[in-house]
């Protein structure tokens, strides 16, 4: 037998035969429907946090004295609670399990409380608006931009450094 | 609690069309941004969050728009089957949003360096722009302004009245201004100075070994009183100070001088001192001379009245002749240590210097033996009468020609001379001699009474102290200066002006 062959046998034969031996390894993990819920709701706390520290930076470095970056930054900020209102909104939905969601119609709803706080009810279905905070949100981001945009065009013509 | 759904249906409806909307918008002003700066990184930045929002926006509302219209059209399953989709999508974009944003400060940084980077090749290339236009006219500008501070620099050199003086550690001297050149005795035109050494020109031979001890400890050297040695080979003193310089554009170290003659202001310091001295002698000899002056009176009166009474051949006789002969001399030498304290009596008249002059040369071919010395006498035409004692100043005359004959001994010249310009408030009459002069030690005690480098018995050495206390006692002063082997020249200087207005 070749050394070459020697070495091989002896040191992958216990592989083999262990390999051979080995029972389900259960490598593979199943998973179920909540885990979608749960990874929607940590990209929305991820929003959070990137947004909080863009806001951060932005008073950090006085970009907020200018007045298409405050508009960046209002939006940041309207994002945020944007983010909260949208969580908040699952959270009721699906994890607290404190109302019940029926709909008698495509034009009503039934909502609910299985305490019968009433006031919960009606704070989920405000913050189901959550386009009330959102949409001023890109608002805010779309005149921050033409701020920038605008007072970039009037320092170009001016000869100035941006 | 039964709500309607209305409210809720209209702002997901119309908030999913306005996002989509502002996204868009958003979209395409970010988009106008980098289009007119590619290389903002700030814009690029920018680009990618409205990039990122629009996808979430569009991705969410299109999901929001289709969920209220299926489940209007009664599409339950329908949706059932999408929204783990658009769940998914809208998970994907929030985080892909929150990345993009989380760059912000590392973009933000890069940006300022940038922006560092590019004000310092803008401020780099105005000033190469404004240095090409302006090139021709700053180098004419700077050449106008270095040749002014040249001949600035040059004039205070050719100028100074000090001697300046550049040279090496070795001595060698490297530049030289006018006054150098006038104080060592040389010509500009002719002599050259570059290839001399500082040494030749110093009586002491240590004296640059100090100076280059003290220029290595200090990088200066501070006043020092020297001697310079002419290249006539007369002595100047000087006032020596200077300091090291790194030349930029020389590769040797070298030495600035600045040198101070300080030889006149020496020669008045000695003057002054000897008049001093001269002054204070003068009061001790009138007081010495006062009190011997009655005794030798009375000694004198008994020894001629005990002549009268002897026999001319008797010895008593020849006795108190000597008495009385040697009581005179005594007598003499009273009368001139008072002449030298000045103060014994002058009448003084005005008379011509001149005629004073011939007398004393008549008086003096006539009594000495002077048969191979000639006398040359030169007289300035513009001298005018002065008012002087003619016995006195006879007998400064007399003496300063016999110590001038004694100096040139057999044969040799006298010069006798006057100068009194019309402008001149003085008179000067010069006695010079090429005798074998006075050493310089004698210089300063040869107005002391009884000092004589002459033989005992050849003089009593109170010649030029007599003479010396006339002259000042018409007002005027004696110098003298003297040259061992070559000469002296004594001159009288007596005021002219004062003197006739006293008339």
């Amino acid at each position: 037998m070749k050394p070459f062959v020697r070495k091989l046998t002896i040191f992958a034969g216990p592989f083999i035969v262990f390999l051979l031996l080995a029972g389900p390894a259960w490598a593979t993990q199943k998973h179920g429907q909540p885990e979608g819920l749960y990874v929607h709701q940590m990209a929305h706390i991820f929003f959070i946090i990137s947004m909080g520290i863009l806001e951060f930076w932005l008073r950090q470095r006085n970009l907020t004295n200018e007045r298409g970056w405050k508009y960046l930054q209002l939006a940041a900020v309207l994002f945020i609670l944007w983010n909260i209102d949208a969580a908040l909104v699952h959270l009721m939905e699906e994890h607290l399990n404190v109302l019940g969601i029926s709909r008698i119609d495509f034009w009503h709803l039934k909502i609910e409380n299985t305490q019968g706080q009433d006031a919960i009810s009606l704070i989920y279905y405000f913050l189901k608006m959550d386009h009330l905070l959102c949409v001023p949100a890109m608002f805010c981001l779309y005149y921050g931009l033409k701020t920038i945009l605008k007072n970039t065009a009037l320092v170009d013509r001016e000869g100035g450094d941006a | 609690m039964i709500l309607s759904y209305t409210p809720i249906w209209l702002v997901d409806m119309v908030g999913s069309i306005m996002m989509i909307v502002l996204s868009l918008l958003s979209l395409r002003l970010v988009s106008q941004l980098r289009r007119r700066d590619r290389n903002n990184i700030i814009w690029t930045y920018l680009w990618w969050i409205c990039v990122a929002l629009s996808c979430f926006a569009v991705s969410r509302s299109v999901g929001h728009i289709l969920k209220n219209f299926l489940l209007m059209a009664g599409q339950k399953t329908a949706w059932a089957a999408i929204r783990p989709f658009s769940g998914a999508i809208n998970s994907v974009m929030f985080v892909v949003v929150g990345s993009v944003t989380l760059f912000f400060e590392r973009i933000w940084d890069v940006y300022q360096l940038v922006l560092k980077d590019r004000q310092a090749v803008k401020s780099a290339h105005r000033e190469l722009l404004f240095l090409n236009q302006n090139l021709e006219r700053l180098v004419e500008e700077r050449t106008n302004a270095l040749s002014a501070s040249e001949y600035k620099y040059r004039k205070i050199f050719e100028v100074s009245k000090d001697m300046i003086l550049v040279a090496t550690r070795d001595g060698s001297i490297v530049n030289l201004n006018p006054s150098g050149y006038r104080l060592l005795g040389m010509d500009m035109e002719k002599d050259q100075i570059e290839n001399r050494n500082v040494r030749e020109f110093l009586a002491d031979p240590e004296a640059w070994p100090r100076i280059i001890a003290s220029v290595e400890k200090e990088q200066a050297v501070d006043n020092v009183e020297l001697e310079l040695l002419t290249t006539d080979g007369a002595r100047k003193r000087i006032l020596l100070g200077g300091s090291l310089e790194d030349a930029a554009d020389s590769e040797e170290e070298v030495i600035h001088f600045l040198v101070k003659d300080i030889q006149k202001r020496k020669v008045m310091e000695e003057q002054l001192a000897q008049a001093d001295k001269l002054a204070s002698i003068g009061e001790l000899s009138s007081g010495v001379a006062h009190e011997i002056n009655n005794p030798l009176g009375v000694i004198l009166g008994y020894t001629q009245l005990l002549l009268r009474g002897e026999s001319d051949a008797s010895e008593q006789y020849a006795d108190l002749k000597t008495i009385e002969k040697h009581v005179r001399n005594c007598k003499t030498i009273v009368e001139d240590l008072l002449s030298f304290s000045r103060k014994s009596d002058t009448e003084k008249k005005v008379l011509d210097i001149h005629k004073i002059i011939d007398d004393v040369l008549a008086f003096v071919q006539h009594h000495s033996n002077i048969e191979h010395i000639a006398i040359e006498k030169e007289y300035s035409p513009s001298v005018k009468p002065l008012l002087v004692d003619e016995k006195k100043i006879k007998q400064v005359l007399i003496n300063l020609m016999m110590n001038a004959i004694h100096a040139v001994g057999q044969k040799g010249n006298i010069r006798i001379s006057t100068d009194g310009s019309a402008t001149a408030a003085d008179l000067s009459i010069k006695v010079a001699d090429d005798g074998h002069g006075i050493e310089s030690r004698h210089l300063n005690k040869i107005f002391d009474p009884f000092f004589t480098t002459k033989a005992t018995g050849e003089g009593t050495g109170l010649g030029l102290s007599v003479s010396y206390g006339i002259v000042k006692n018409h007002g005027g002063h004696i110098q003298i200066e003297s040259q061992p082997g070559k000469g002296s020249v004594f001159t009288v200087v007596l005021p002219a002006v004062p003197a006739l207005q006293e008339i």
